[in-house]
């Protein structure tokens, strides 16, 4: 008996696992209610909280009492170029979040946005926020400004360029930060300084995770003493009560975010609710979410008093600081940033 | 007369190169395979079981898992059937160019699986070289799960092919040929002579081919749209809650897979006179 | 024993009497690019008959069997069983019954599930199976074993088990492929007499292929020898063994001695010998040059110059070596013979003392162990040397 069992016992053995993965061969039905209408957004990566928990609900509930139609949200997010790349390969997109302007305009290129999406609301910029350092609780190495993370012995997490639009701000809130010091010191911009800086830093950068999100997550992980990154990241850490510090530096630059509607994959029956969810992307309901997931609002200073967390900056600068992404594309991020800093 | 005696070295009973390079391999193994394993499942469960079972049973954690059961399961089906034809062929007949198609089959392993998932988002993405033509039929295949299981079929295809051939290559004709004197005809050879025989290739081949489907990432995140709640299978999911800043939640999941692969490979292992040919 | 006076070479012509065989091949030859295997094979089995053939790697001979199973095709010739032309029918349609070298159980079926598998796939009824099956496994003694995997089972019972697994079917006759190649020696005696046995209680004409002389002249009722794709000759063992029709049969069914002879009228000349025969004056003529072959047991040996007995003198001989072997002794001894021909008619006298500028030869004799042990003989000692049999062929290269 005993010889019977123990010899049938991996037959069985095999026999059940066979037959187990035999009933989870079913594909399984998504989670959530089915809605009569789904939108697909795809974002940049730190844009995920505020419209999960905030507008997708929202607008959801309002639509549902206006029009009796379930909506239901997809959403996937990544680095702003990775949603990028995505979108051109052809994901099913219908709206996109970014991170810097210039992804828009890659979309633009390939014929995926077709509309002058500078005539939206406030041209097309849904929230914006400032560039900030994120140290660890007490500050140990005393970091107070960007040029701090250029001395020896730092350790920074940096997103990485190529798949992040975070990573690019970032670039240009180190550089114009120096550039526009030293315009208020001296009176004029000091281009070496500011290269020098930006050298000396990227020189401490430990690793370049894919997106702001992930990076801050390296951060958390206990990997590196600094990271720069959306003052939105450092506050929703907080908030977590991560032991962490945000270190406002005295100049810095506060990214846009523009949204878009991808016009390629919408359906014109479709267009109507997604026309509709743009719009009240710019409502007041909407920038007030957005502030309390700390976003700076777009249309209405006036909200972002409502938000007592918020740093003080001294200097702050925006792209126009570089007469826009057509300039600072190619003259900082190309040929300074990736021409003489990374490259040697 | 020598009046120093040479030292010589007596082996007797106790060799003690035995449990030295004991000793060495686990030594070796600990901070390479143990220590990152058993990590992920002190961690898991470190924060409250609560915690940790909340993780597990969220909707979109378990549709994950389901998605990766059920994308791996097809994708094995496929190969093993293939794998069984591929082997056949390729054992039994010799023509020109043979050679060629075995390297070709195995060619899927060399390549990166983000190269891989690339490959077949550039030939049957909405506007890929072959998509591009079926699009405007209403099929396409990226970023569904359809999709997915596209994708775990390139990347596992080697697999039960390279565990069956051995079998057909080493399987004596004469086993074949006896069965056809006795009257069987092709077919009836095939189904009681030559398939039982490869019962255990079969059995390993898939298994196997399941357990790397189920891992299956760099293409998946890809094809699939990594949509959640939708195409997100169990390893996008890690990826995006550890993204997120959820370590809890991924960790929950990752033990699931790793609970899951030494499953399989526990019963492989158990039933492996079962599975050899004799 | 009187020596035979007229030693006629036996042909291979079938007797008159003969009944339908049970299977045939006509004129088979088969090629691989330009060389040839097999050329112009054909004999028959009778109902019941055990054929052997016989031959050394790379006659032919699995191929012959291949190509009557149908698992390879002849270049030309035919397959007749039981008067059925199967040439053309793939092997499933023929009905034989094929014994392989390696048995090829299949390794995981059960005792009972491979012999009832030729049943099994003729869709018969289960009882029919059940009965047909439990006959056989009693026929070749096998019950215990019923429920046992190939693997748990010794060399010999493994073929009994293919051996049952092809009478299953009933089949028109059995090919066994040198069966005994994978065990020892004492298995394999003993292993021959069974299957035989067996073999006469089914009746089913049987073709066994091996390279082993000794089991070929024990299984067989009659032998094809084998060389090269052809046969030289085929034959009762009997008739082989003794009357060996090419040098080639007489070497490879045991050791034997090959000596030049002269023909004469009456007589043959060897070396300083005449030996009387009567030969067929259609195939040999006076002055022929011949072979004549005989084995080592069919020399006779006596002291001095004196034969023993009546049977025809051959020759002198000084004894160059003796071995002992067991059940005899084993001599190797130089006769006045020579490899040419000598043509001259003057036959030549030899004496004791004429000096070896004689043309000379080895022979190899031997002594059953009671003549050995009552009449000790030394190495360096002259005897004599006579035939007890010996048969004549032509030099190679003509055939008769």
């Amino acid at each position: 008996m005993r010889k019977t069992i123990s010899r049938n016992l991996p037959f069985l053995g095999l026999t059940t696992l066979i037959l187990a993965l035999l009933g989870g061969s079913c594909l399984p039905k998504s989670p959530g209610e089915r809605g009569d209408v789904t939108i697909t957004l795809y974002g940049f990566s730190v844009m995920k909280e505020s419209l999960e928990k905030a507008i997708f609900p929202n607008f959801a509930a309002k639509w549902k009492q206006q029009h009796g139609q379930v909506l239901s949200f997809q959403s996937s997010f990544a680095g702003s170029e990775t949603v990028t790349n995505q979108i051109l390969r052809g994901a099913p997109a219908d709206i996109a979040i970014l991170s810097i302007e210039r992804d828009v305009q890659r979309l633009q290129k390939d014929g995926f946005v077709t509309a002058d999406w500078h005539s939206l609301p406030a041209h097309g910029i849904v929230n914006k926020t400032p560039f900030v350092i994120i140290v660890r609780k007490g500050n140990p190495k005393g970091i107070k400004d960007f040029s701090d993370l250029a001395r020896p012995g730092i350790r920074l997490i940096h997103p990485d360029p190529i798949s992040s639009g975070g990573a690019q701000w970032s670039i240009l809130a180190i550089y114009g930060s120096e550039l526009k010091k030293s315009e208020k010191e001296r009176g004029e911009a000091d281009a070496g300084r500011a290269l020098q800086t930006l050298r000396a830093i990227w020189r401490n950068v430990i690793s370049t995770p894919g997106s702001a999100r992930e990076a801050r997550t390296t951060f958390e992980l206990g990997n590196g003493d600094a990271l720069i990154t959306y003052e939105l990241e450092g506050l929703l850490m907080k908030e977590a009560n991560d032991p962490v510090e945000i270190v406002t530096p005295q100049a810095t630059i506060f990214s846009e975010h523009p949204a878009v509607v991808i016009d390629r994959n919408v359906t014109s029956a479709e267009r109507p609710v997604i026309d509709a969810f743009m719009q009240y992307l710019w409502s007041d309901e909407a920038q007030q979410a957005f502030v309390k997931f700390h976003f700076y609002s777009s249309t209405n200073d006036a909200f972002n008093q409502a938000n007592t967390a918020f740093g003080h900056i001294e200097l702050p600068f925006t792209i126009d600081y570089f007469h826009g992404w057509d300039k600072a594309y190619p003259e900082v991020i190309e040929k300074i940033f990736r021409d003489q800093v990374q490259r040697k | 007369m020598s009046s120093v005696a040479p030292a010589m070295r007596h082996v007797r009973g106790f060799d003690v190169a035995r449990p030295l390079s004991i000793g060495v391999l686990v030594f070796l193994m600990l901070p390479l395979v143990f220590l990152p394993l058993a990590s992920i499942f002190i961690f898991g469960t470190s924060n409250g079981l609560d915690k940790f079972w909340a993780a597990l049973t969220a909707p979109e954690a378990i549709f994950a898992l389901k998605l990766s059961m059920a994308t791996s399961f097809w994708a094995t089906v496929f190969n093993v059937i293939f794998g069984l034809f591929a082997a056949y062929v390729l054992s039994r007949y010799n023509f020109w160019g043979r050679n060629a198609l075995i390297v070709t089959i195995s060619l899927p392993t060399a390549i990166p699986t983000a190269v891989a998932g690339f490959a077949l988002l550039l030939l049957w993405g909405p506007y890929g070289t072959l998509g591009r033509l079926l699009t405007p039929h209403g099929f396409q295949i990226m970023f569904t799960a359809g999709a997915i299981i596209l994708a775990n079929i390139f990347v596992t295809f080697p697999l039960a092919f390279g565990v069956i051939k051995p079998v057909f290559d080493t399987m004596s004709h004469s086993l074949e040929e006896a069965s056809a004197t006795i009257g069987a005809t092709r077919w009836q050879t095939f189904w009681h002579v030559t398939l039982p025989s490869l019962r255990g290739a079969i059995v390993s081949g898939a298994l196997l081919t399941f357990a790397r489907a189920v891992g299956e990432f760099g293409s998946t995140i890809l094809v699939s749209g990594n949509l959640a709640g939708r195409t997100q299978t169990a390893p996008l999911y890690i990826f995006a809650k550890f993204n997120e800043g959820q370590i809890e939640a991924a960790n929950a999941i990752a033990i699931v897979l790793a609970l899951f692969s030494f499953l399989i490979f526990s019963v492989l292992f158990f039933a492996r006179d079962w599975l050899d040919v004799d | 024993m009187k020596a035979k006076e007229t030693l006629i070479p036996k042909r291979e012509e079938p007797e008159p009497t003969r009944p339908t065989a049970a299977a045939s091949v006509v004129g088979l030859s088969k090629r691989f690019g330009k060389a040839s295997i097999l050329e112009n094979i054909s004999f028959d089995v009778a109902e019941g008959e055990v054929l052997v053939l016989l031959g050394a790697s790379g006659s032919g001979k699995t191929t012959i069997l291949r190509i009557i199973a149908g698992l390879e095709m002849p270049y030309t010739g035919k397959v007749i069983l039981h008067g059925r032309d199967v040439t053309e029918l793939p092997a499933r349609e023929r009905g034989v019954g094929v014994i392989f070298q390696s048995y090829a159980l299949f390794p995981k079926m059960t005792v009972e599930k491979n012999i009832g598998y030729g049943l099994r796939i003729r869709k018969r009824k289960r009882k029919q199976i059940r009965e047909t099956v439990n006959e056989l496994l009693s026929l070749v003694q096998l019950e215990e074993h019923r429920k046992k995997y190939p693997s748990q089972l010794s060399g010999g019972q493994q073929q009994r088990v293919a051996i049952a697994r092809t009478l299953a079917y009933k089949p028109e006759v059995l090919l066994f492929d040198e069966p005994f190649g994978a065990l020892d020696t004492q298995t394999r005696v003993h292993l021959r007499r069974e299957i035989r046995a067996l073999l006469k209680k089914v009746n089913v004409p049987s073709i066994f292929i091996t390279h082993d002389q000794e089991e070929a002249l024990e299984l067989g009722d009659r032998v094809a020898v084998l060389n090269v794709g052809h046969i030289e000759q085929i034959g009762t063992p009997f008739e082989i063994y003794n009357y060996p029709a090419t040098e080639y049969v007489a070497t490879f069914l045991g050791a034997a001695n090959v000596l030049e002879a002269v023909v004469r009228k009456d007589f043959l000349e060897v070396g300083s010998a005449r030996i009387p025969a009567t030969l067929d004056q259609e195939k040999f003529r006076e002055g022929d040059c011949v072979n004549i072959v005989f084995r080592p047991e069919d020399v006779s040996l006596s002291r001095g110059d004196l034969p023993r007995s009546t049977h025809p003198r051959l020759s002198s001989a000084r004894i160059e070596e003796i071995a002992f072997v067991g059940a005899y002794e084993r001599l190797r001894l130089r006769v006045d013979a020579s490899d040419e021909c000598n043509t001259d008619e003057t036959p030549f006298y030899l004496t004791t003392e004429t000096p070896d500028r004689k043309p000379t030869k080895s022979i190899i004799a031997t002594r059953p162990k009671p003549e050995a042990s009552s009449i000790r003989l030394h190495v360096g000692e002259k005897v004599s040397v006579a035939l007890t049999s010996f048969t004549v062929l032509p030099k190679k290269g003509t055939k008769g």
